[in-house]
């Protein structure tokens, strides 16, 4: 590890450091490392630059760690480390909080789910289940962009690679303003990589020049975190033919599972009978995983992912989360994922986001939510998509209202 | 709102269908291919361009026949406060 310290690069900016100079950072900021050894802490953090000194002094002195953007706090967010006793530290070093100590836990690294679908969630993890690099024999060098919220799993993933493959270089992006910093980490050149997911490529898609993605001559792509739709990975196929591009199942709590590289949508069906170090099944139509990179890590519990998939002839699909995906209408199934993927199959879509609206007699109707390529007049856009989706969709699973966004929504969490 | 803008409401979704005008109000909703995914599409653009949410009553719903009973219950509808 210490040749990693030295030789793998973090970028920010038109500058570069090594991790040992983040740790030296880190140490500036937080003092001695034994005032923090016995508590559960998490660092607070103005920037990527304190991130990532942040990351370096916890991993370099084996504490029990997180870390959080200030931003990101709120008395609720706060309540929430208070009551899993974490002590907030400071840009400064400061304790900004009075929990009552927890158990402390040496190696412990606190991952943080985006909160969107309520208040975020602390995920123990340790540098075991976030290196999920070590099943590779040897990865080339690369410089991968890397635009994950600071304190996501993505986010800590990514981190791991650098800190534990040799020859990884990571470019963080500016959480202020992605599109700009991943254009211009393109145009500065050097970046070779990029794990995202498909809402921040539809939304690089809009925003960034398309002759500056084009000459950017990525070689390795990965998604996740989302769905990931046919359409998505055909543009990408297009623009990058060289380009080795995957998706992978991962979440917060059951690590990094599955990984598909054949350059279709969902995942070979085969590997729902394959023995191996990671499980995979399916019970009444949710996705169950068993991996070594889980948060609680020994592989020997089935995660329920909360996933719902589908099999369709030798693939399995994902349809969206259990209980608030499928939409009734008139107690016919609507799945919004398979309608978002017709509606992205479509030329001049960009990205699209099906909903359900309640609406008499028939309980619910599906309405979508579209970026266009170009603007359009609505009615016609209208007429447009309608004509795409007649014949190609079941009549109630046609949207029947549509609203037309000037870009694509991103979250801080790279989704939608 | 008046029967007229409920008409073109209904019709306007007809026609994103690719179906003929609704051509008289004594017609059933089963002679005009007016269906009941058509009849919750038109109940949306009715609230959407109110702005408010409508409250639906399910029996006077069960009852409807005809072009002129969908008239009724949405101008009856839009009435209420």
């Amino acid at each position: 590890m210490a040749d990693i310290w030295r030789n793998n690069r973090v970028v920010f900016g038109a500058g570069a450091t090594d991790w040992a100079a983040l740790q030296a950072e880190g140490e500036a900021r937080y003092g001695a490392a034994a005032a923090l050894a016995a508590r559960r802490v998490a660092f607070v953090v103005d920037g990527v630059r304190g991130a990532f000194a942040a990351v370096a002094y916890g991993m370099a002195f084996d504490l029990d760690w997180g870390v959080i953007e200030a931003s990101r706090l709120t008395p609720d967010v706060e309540a929430r480390f208070d009551s899993h006793g974490v002590a907030l530290i400071g840009p400064d070093g400061t304790v900004l909080n009075a929990p009552e100590p927890g158990e402390v836990q040496p190696g412990r690294i606190t991952v943080l789910t985006s909160g969107s679908t309520g208040l975020l969630k602390l995920i123990p993890h340790t540098a075991d289940t976030l290196n999920t690099f070590d099943r590779l024999r040897e990865m080339p060098p690369q410089a991968w962009f890397l635009p994950y919220q600071i304190g996501s799993y993505a986010w800590y993933q990514m981190v791991a690679l650098g800190l534990f493959v040799p020859d990884q270089t990571l470019v963080p992006g500016d959480i202020d303003d992605l599109a700009a910093s991943f254009a211009a980490a393109l145009a500065r050149g050097g970046v070779t990589a990029i794990s995202s997911t498909p809402t921040f490529w539809r939304y690089a898609l809009m925003s960034i020049a398309p002759e500056t993605l084009a000459a950017a001559g990525l070689r390795n792509i990965s998604m996740g975190g989302e769905i990931v739709d046919q359409a998505i990975l055909d543009t990408l196929a297009a623009l990058y033919p060289e380009a080795r591009i995957r998706h992978i199942y991962a979440s917060s709590e059951a690590g990094a599972a599955i990984v598909v590289t054949d350059g279709r949508a969902g995942f070979d069906a085969a590997l729902l009978d394959r023995p191996g170090t990671i499980g995979v099944r399916i019970e009444d139509g949710r996705l169950f995983i068993r991996s070594p990179y889980a948060t609680k890590a020994g592989g020997e519990d089935w995660i329920d992912t909360g996933d719902l998939v589908e099999r369709r002839g030798d693939r399995i699909h994902f349809c969206g989360r259990v209980g608030n995906t499928m939409i009734n209408v008139g107690g016919n199934k609507a799945f919004p994922p398979d309608i978002e993927a017709h509606l992205m199959r479509h030329p001049d879509v960009v990205w699209a986001q099906v909903t359900a609206r309640r609406a008499p007699l028939v309980g619910n109707l599906p309405v979508a939510a579209v970026v266009l390529r170009q603007p359009l007049d609505e009615e016609a856009a209208e007429a447009m998509l309608a004509a795409h989706c007649e014949g190609a969709l079941a009549e109630y699973a046609i949207p029947r209202m549509w609203e037309f966004l000037d870009r694509v929504p991103l979250k801080a969490s790279l989704k939608s | 709102m008046d029967r007229s803008e409920i008409l073109s409401i209904m019709n306007l979704v007809m026609a994103k269908r690719g179906r003929p005008a609704i051509q008289s109000e004594t017609q059933t909703t089963r002679d005009a291919n007016f269906r009941s995914l058509d009849f919750s599409e038109t109940a949306l653009r009715i609230e959407t361009k109110m702005g408010r949410e409508l409250a639906f009553d399910a029996a006077a719903m069960r009852r409807i026949e005809t072009v002129k009973d969908v008239l009724d219950f949405f101008q009856d509808v839009t009435k209420a406060t």
